[in-house]
């Protein structure tokens, strides 16, 4: 348990700038998933954090302490990697005391601790196997235990469940979310799956080539996303170029009241919040594919200048492919330069343009 | 019919083609490996009586009663430990240099351990002998800094031990890197976040995952060792000499064919085990790489 | 700090630390500076040293005199021949048994196959020195000893490790599916061996006659066993020049003029094998 602060953080490959000038805060018992595409610098930001990476500029504190310099060793931090990095000479039981030996803990000690971290990650009994004996998600656990048995203040975790298949990486995130809870460890995930980062953190960093976009809450992440990026990259939008002129953008047939000045502008419309009323023959847009999920319908429409749009309807509401119609905003966004300048609803987050 | 039943009929067809490409380097290693080490191992054993054939320990009975002999086998062995140690001590930390860092200085390390590939031995121990030997650069800078001269290494087994560790580093680099490539950033980075030093990484983590690769790597250099011939005769003492020039001199000067042979089988058998291990570790890899 | 800014920081940041780092780099990489170059470099200087009376640190007068001495030698002149000679009738002999095995091992199926390539394992399995003793021995009632093809007939089974094992892997790394595709192009087997395999293999059959002919060219044991004394190889002529030359700069002019080639010769080897092939190759 812990708090982390990074403050100015960057890191130089050569001439590949992979974090740059980063810094955050991370409260005490959180859980914040680092968030972004491929080659984002989320490992290497990870990996600072744990001491395998030394950082060219900036500092990392845990608790008010600078531990920019300190080896990994000598760092209250645990990590999980992603290919799990299991020791393959030793059983399972070695692996979770491997640490608690370098700490000369007595036996006794040693083996309680072990076995009650097997037990929180679900593995009992299995402490006289060998890795190669257990399943990739036995595997995961086991790291996870050998980093848990030490109880580090921060548990890093990089993609850990990358290389396991869909159901177990669901249930696997959904244990590590409840032990997180119980132990009430401050824990920092590396994903690039949005699903995961919105179903279990607290708050979500995303980043893009080495910068942070934002670091909100998941639902703040996806109501009022601050940066066109992030509005494109989390959950599904549509993102529409087009022009403001005279405090009106209009794009897609819409035409919506903005208090912008004139320009180009991006507009931003989650299929949900699009409504979509049927018409004769001067609608705007033409219903090109319907697909029924059940719980909803996603409508795929191309307006009269060709831009497609995905829009979500209610189930049951027949609509079909080849019908017309117009279309009419509930909600949306404006980004202009990246970043937002204009959200109608009521919101406590001022738009990135005024501040 | 199928593919593989096509491929099957069409090797079939070509079957003693295969063979008679092969049939004459395999005939070489029959007839000037297999046989004459064959030949030798029963012509040591065996004495010709007028009732024939007989099994007879004499030769290995002479070799291992004869001071000199074992003298210079006694040498062999000193020699053989020593290097392997040298070696081993030499190029493990070397190889873990080259394998951990990302310093620009890992090409330079590597290319100047590889060098000795690119020396002919002959001219390595002509060089030695300049720069060991008496009145040598050693000698010359020593008396340049107003320095006793030390006891020269040349015509001692000294001599032959750092021309022998010159000449091997890079062949046994070579093994211990490949071992090394075998143990994951990741495992070492794991292990020092649970708090292990670099000493406790190279005894928990690295050696047991390199104990095989290192049994190979002494395997190499005491095979190397017990066939050494140009260095132990260019640099070593003529009394003992280790087995190599001994052998020689025993077929060549002395004019003793059996106990030469008797000689060689010794060192075949001393070196079993580490053939095995040496053979064994070949195939293996000749196995991933057809695979 | 702004992208650039911190690259110019970025080194000097780093500075103290990198060097702490290194410390162990720069230990190796001077240690091993001095054990490996020493005896070269010295070798260096003496050739091109016309007096260097001991103890001076540095030669008393520099100068070419002894090449001149060196390449005018009767001695040398045969010597060259002679290594040459059998470093090229080894070589091509090797290549015209060899390459077709290997073919043979890589792509074809005959009985005996498994067995009769693990057989070039015996190679390996005992210690060379030995190995040509029990030869010789045999040699010695065949009238070989002393004699040309008896050194050339065992340097043959010596050069099998590079002229078998690595133009097999070479021919096994070439994908089947490019030749089948050449087939289906409508090209003979000859045409697709001569167009699609060879130029795929031709870096790595390089290599092992490359390596095959260096590693005879240097030979020194078979040659001093079984040559000695007629058949007079260069290594043969350096071990006299050790042994009994009082001229110094005889043997280290000899040397260096023997080892540039080898370098130059193993520096392409080196091209078309990378470094852990060519450890493999040697028996690493
Ligand atoms: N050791 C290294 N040497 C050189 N460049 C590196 C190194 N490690 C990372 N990089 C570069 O830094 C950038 C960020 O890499 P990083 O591994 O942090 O990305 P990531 O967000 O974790 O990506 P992924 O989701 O694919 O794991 C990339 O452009 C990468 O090429
Ligand atoms: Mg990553």
């Amino acid at each position: 348990m812990a708090t982390l602060e990074i403050k100015n953080l960057s890191r130089l490959f050569g001439n590949t700038c992979a974090v740059d000038d980063l810094s955050l805060t991370i409260g005490d018992g959180e859980l914040v998933c680092l968030l972004g595409p491929s080659g984002s610098g989320k490992s290497t930001v990870l990996r600072m954090i744990g001491g395998f990476e030394e950082p060219t500029a900036g500092a990392i504190l845990i608790d008010g302490q600078d531990v920019t310099r300190v080896p990994p060793e000598r760092r209250p931090t645990g990590m999980v990697f992603q290919s799990h990095a299991l020791w393959t000479h030793m059983n399972v039981f070695a692996n979770v005391a491997f640490g608690l030996k370098l700490r000369r803990l007595p036996k006794d000690e040693i083996r309680r601790r072990v076995n009650g971290s097997l037990a929180t990650v679900g593995l009992e009994g299995y402490g006289e196997r060998k890795t190669s004996q257990l399943s990739g998600g036995q595997q995961q656990r086991v790291a996870l235990a050998r980093s848990l048995v030490l109880e580090p203040k921060i548990l890093l975790l990089d993609e850990p469940f990358a290389s396991l298949d869909q159901h177990l990486r669901e249930r696997l995130r959904e244990e590590v979310r409840e032990i997180q809870r119980r132990v009430g460890i401050t824990m920092i995930f590396v994903t690039h799956g949005q699903d995961e980062a919105l179903a279990i953190a607290d708050r979500i960093a995303v980043m893009r080539d080495g910068r942070l976009e934002q670091l909100s809450r998941p639902d703040r992440l996806y109501r009022q996303p601050q940066t066109e990026f992030v509005a494109g990259f989390v959950g599904q939008m549509n993102l529409l170029q087009g022009a403001i002129r005279s405090n009106v953008m209009s794009v897609a047939g819409i035409d919506l009241p903005v208090a912008l000045a004139d320009g180009p502008a991006t507009l931003a419309l989650r299929p949900e919040d699009i409504a979509l009323e049927k018409r004769g023959d001067d609608g705007g847009a033409d219903v090109m594919r319907v697909t029924d999920f059940g719980t909803h319908l996603s409508i795929e429409v191309r307006t009269r200048c060709r831009q497609r749009l995905k829009i979500m309807a209610p189930p049951g509401t027949g609509w079909s492919a080849g019908m017309r119609a117009t279309l009419s905003a509930r909600k949306f966004s404006v980004y202009r330069d990246g970043k937002l300048c204009f959200m109608p609803q009521p919101c406590d987050v001022r738009p990135a343009a005024a501040a | 019919m199928s593919r593989a039943e096509a491929t099957r009929q069409d090797t079939k067809g070509r079957r003693p083609i295969g063979l008679l490409l092969v049939a004459v380097p395999v005939f070489l290693v029959l007839s000037l490996i297999v046989w004459p080490v064959a030949l030798s191992v029963f012509d040591t054993l065996t004495v010709e009586t007028p009732s024939g054939v007989t099994l007879s320990l004499d030769a290995y009975r002479f070799f291992f009663s004869d001071s000199f002999s074992l003298r210079n086998l006694w040498m062999t062995v000193q020699v053989a430990a020593i290097c392997t140690a040298l070696l081993l001590a030499i190029s493990l930390p070397i190889a873990l240099y080259l394998r951990f860092s990302t310093s620009r200085l890992t090409g330079y390390i590597q290319a100047l351990a590889l060098f000795p590939l690119f020396v002919p031995s002959i001219l390595l121990a002509y060089a030695l002998i300049r720069t060991l030997g008496p009145n040598g650069t050693v000698d010359i800078l020593l008396s340049a800094v107003g320095l006793p001269k030390l006891a020269s290494p040349y015509l001692t087994i000294w001599g032959p031990i750092i021309g022998l560790v010159w000449d091997n580093l890079p062949l046994t680099l070579l093994i211990v890197l490949a071992g090394l490539g075998n143990v994951s950033r990741a495992s070492i980075d794991a292990a020092r976040d649970v708090g292990a030093n670099r000493v406790q990484l190279l005894r928990y983590i690295i050696l047991p995952r390199i104990r095989s690769t290192l049994l190979v790597a002494a395997s190499f250099v005491i095979l190397g060792l017990f066939s050494a011939f140009t260095l132990p005769y260019l640099l070593g003492p003529a009394v003992p000499e280790m087995m190599g020039p001994f052998m020689r001199r025993t077929i060549i000067d002395v004019d003793d064919p059996l106990q030469a042979r008797t000689q060689a089988v010794v060192t075949f058998l001393i070196c079993a085990a580490f053939a095995y291990f040496y053979v064994r570790s070949i195939a293996r890899t000749r196995r991933e790489q057809s695979s | 700090m702004s992208m650039p800014a911190l690259r110019r920081a970025g080194p000097a940041s780093l500075g103290l630390s990198r060097l702490r780092a290194n410390g162990a780099g720069i230990t190796i990489a001077a240690l091993l500076s001095l054990f490996i170059l020493t005896p070269l470099v010295n070798v260096a200087i003496w050739a091109f040293t016309e007096i260097w009376r001991y103890p001076a640190v540095i030669p008393q007068k520099f100068g070419f005199r002894f090449w001149g001495d060196v390449l005018s030698r009767g001695d040398v002149h045969l010597a060259m021949t002679t290594s040459l000679s059998l470093a090229a009738i080894v070589t091509a002999l090797s290549a015209l048994i060899c390459l077709p095995a290997s073919y043979a091992f890589a792509r074809m199926d005959f009985p005996g196959r498994n067995l009769f390539f693990m057989s070039f394992l015996t190679v390996y399995a005992f210690p060379k020195f030995g190995l040509y003793i029990t030869i010789a021995t045999i040699f010695l009632g065949l009238g070989l000893i002393g004699n040309f093809w008896g050194v050339v007939l065992i340097q043959l089974v010596s050069t099998l490790m590079f002229m078998v094992w690595i133009p097999v892997s070479a021919f096994q790394n070439v994908d089947r599916r490019q030749e089948e595709a050449a087939r289906d192009a409508g090209a003979s087997p000859l045409r697709v061996f001569w167009s699609i395999t060879l130029p795929q293999v031709l870096p790595a059959i390089s290599a092992a006659v490359l390596l095959t002919f260096v590693n005879t060219f240097y030979e020194t044991e078979v040659a001093w066993l079984i040559g000695a004394p007629e058949v007079r190889t260069v290594p043969l002529l350096m071990v006299r020049f050790i042994n009994s030359e009082l001229v110094v700069q005889y043997g280290a002019v000899l040397s260096l003029l023997l080892w540039v080639p080898s370098f130059v010769l193993l520096m392409l080897v080196r091209r078309f094998l990378g470094a852990q092939a060519l450890g493999r190759a040697l028996g690493a």
